[in-house]
């Protein structure tokens, strides 16, 4: 004798809202949020089943022997194999192989066919170089010359030389459009398996020109061009280097995107793994969900960035911002600084200007540079050390709702404790407004020490 | 109660799930990983087990 649950039902509901909501709201993360809370359906249903269960108790009625049935247990090691598998596949780590084609269903199959291919058309001195539906890699160079010159050979994936053969004079090369607006194009072929053509491209192009690449996956290098670059791609690695223009690059997804010496703007946009800037003299805006390693180094202007779980903008690197999935470490930033990050140690040192960190939980470890900038911290968990120069003026407001307040710094500056709360209050000449504060941990303030003692963050200087 | 099945019995399979969402959830968000924290499973099916087994001798 079973009695029907009422937790399937709930699940089947569940799961319906969420794929209402994808379709309805197709912007909404809702792949992100499943990769992350997915256990959340397993405690949601043995919690509503043993409540379930004590209502039965309760009302006096039979217990069943088994809480969950073999059918139900079956269907929760399913589960748990998709959670497992989105994670991996939206978080950690991108095993995702990079030339796979999933929208065809040659997966691998075949030999691979080359045919070598070449083209030249005279342009203007700044043309638009557009490369469209791109796959395979390109490299386009700048150079002093007043033509557009393509090298390199097709990639076909066939099952035999005739199929091959076939398929490569039905995807056409062409260098197309009018002296200043230039179109680049390898025609997928007519049986429209796109997937098996790619291409190895180089590419000269005047140094005036400005390039635009729509790409389905492969590496794009691109370097010494007076113009803007634009790129869009399903999937790239990315180098940008010696641009003269703006710079926008947005990816699905990304293994890296390395961009230097940049005369505009940098807007990086899209999902991958590691993000390298240097020497750009414009604004840097980034946007998107990045699990590898992100890395800028003197940025003269503002950097925006907007991840998935942490935000920051500072007006100017001068040294360096080192972030990696728990840890950011910036070291020479001119403020003002904001940061607001859930789960995370951060680390700043020799910085000037306000400065604005919030975290959820993580260490924070703070060494300012002089003229100090107004400098405020709220923790929900984590301890906070601040280091302060010799010489530092500023007005010193620091409070821990739980944990231990030490004050190596000495002078000035009183300590009060109720419990496990604790106060540091002072003021030290006339100076900027400190404000550190933590629900949940230490909080220590001490006179920075020369040199030697802030090795390793020194050693981020190199 | 009234039966002949404990409830420490009944709610086993339930509360090894929550456990077992809980240490996931505990992987996820960064926090101890799953393949440190998995023999919390056993301790709390032992747990069970022993309530089951003292809920009976005391009936």
């Amino acid at each position: 004798m079973r009695r029907t649950s009422f937790v399937a039902p709930i699940l089947l509901i569940a799961l319906g809202a969420l794929l209402l909501a994808r379709t309805l709201y197709p912007e909404l993360q809702v792949m992100d949020y499943l990769a992350r809370y997915w256990p959340v359906i397993l405690i949601a249903w043995g919690l509503l089943r043993i409540v379930e269960i004590l209502a039965w108790a309760a009302a006096g009625k039979p217990l069943p022997t088994r809480g969950l049935s073999g059918g139900e247990w079956v269907l929760i090691v399913f589960l748990c194999l998709f959670g497992l598998s989105v994670h991996t596949v939206r978080g950690v780590a991108n095993w995702f192989p990079e030339h796979i084609q999933l929208d065809g269903l040659d997966l691998f199959d075949g030999e691979r066919y080359e045919y070598p291919l070449s083209g030249e058309k005279a342009v203007a001195h700044t043309p638009h170089v557009l490369l469209e539906d791109f796959r395979g890699d390109a490299k386009i160079n700048g150079f002093d010359a007043e033509s557009v010159k393509v090298t390199g050979h097709k990639t076909i994936r066939g099952l035999g030389q005739k199929e091959a053969d076939q398929s490569n004079s039905g995807s056409p090369f062409e260098i197309g459009g009018d002296a200043n607006n230039i179109v680049i194009r390898v025609q997928p072929d007519r049986a429209g398996r796109s997937g098996r053509v790619s291409a190895t491209l180089e590419i000269s192009v005047p140094k005036g020109a400005s390039v635009e690449v729509h790409g389905r996956n492969g590496d794009l290098d691109i370097n010494d061009i007076a113009g803007s670059v634009a790129i869009t791609s399903d999937n790239a690695g990315v180098r940008l280097n010696h641009i003269g223009g703006d710079a926008r690059v947005e990816l699905q997804h990304s293994d890296v995107i390395h961009i230097s010496a940049v005369k505009g703007a940098v807007e990086i946009k899209g999902r991958g793994s590691d993000i390298e800037l240097e020497d750009l003299d414009g604004e840097t805006n980034i946007a998107g969900a990045y699990t590898g390693t992100i890395e800028l180094k003197r940025l003269a202007k503002p950097v925006h960035f907007r991840g998935t779980r942490t935000e920051f903008n500072i007006e100017s690197v001068p040294g360096q911002v080192s972030m990696t999935l728990g840890d950011f470490t910036g070291s020479k930033l001119a403020g003002p600084t904001h940061l607001t990050g859930r789960s995370r140690d951060v680390q700043i040192s020799d910085f000037t200007g306000p400065l604005d960190v919030t975290l959820d939980r993580g260490d924070l470890n703070l060494t300012p540079a002089l003229p100090l900038g107004r400098i405020q911290a709220h923790l929900r968990s984590g301890d906070i050390r601040l280091a302060l120069p010799a010489g530092a003026q500023f007005t010193l407001n620091a409070t821990t709702e739980n944990g231990d307040i030490s004050n190596p710094f000495g002078g000035g500056l009183a300590l009060e404790t109720k419990g496990r709360q604790g106060t540091l209050r002072g003021t030290v000449g006339s100076g900027a407004s400190i404000e550190l504060e933590t629900r949940r941990g230490d909080i220590a303030v001490q006179q920075a020490v020369a040199a030697g003692a802030n090795a390793p963050l020194q050693k981020l200087d190199q | 109660m009234n039966t002949n099945v404990s409830l420490w019995r009944s709610i086993r399979g339930p509360v090894m799930l929550v456990t077992l969402g809980t240490l996931f959830l505990i992987d996820h968000s960064g926090g101890i990983s799953f393949t440190r924290t998995w023999p919390v499973l056993l301790i709390v099916l032992g747990v069970m087990w022993l309530g089951d087994y003292l809920g009976h001798r005391k009936a």
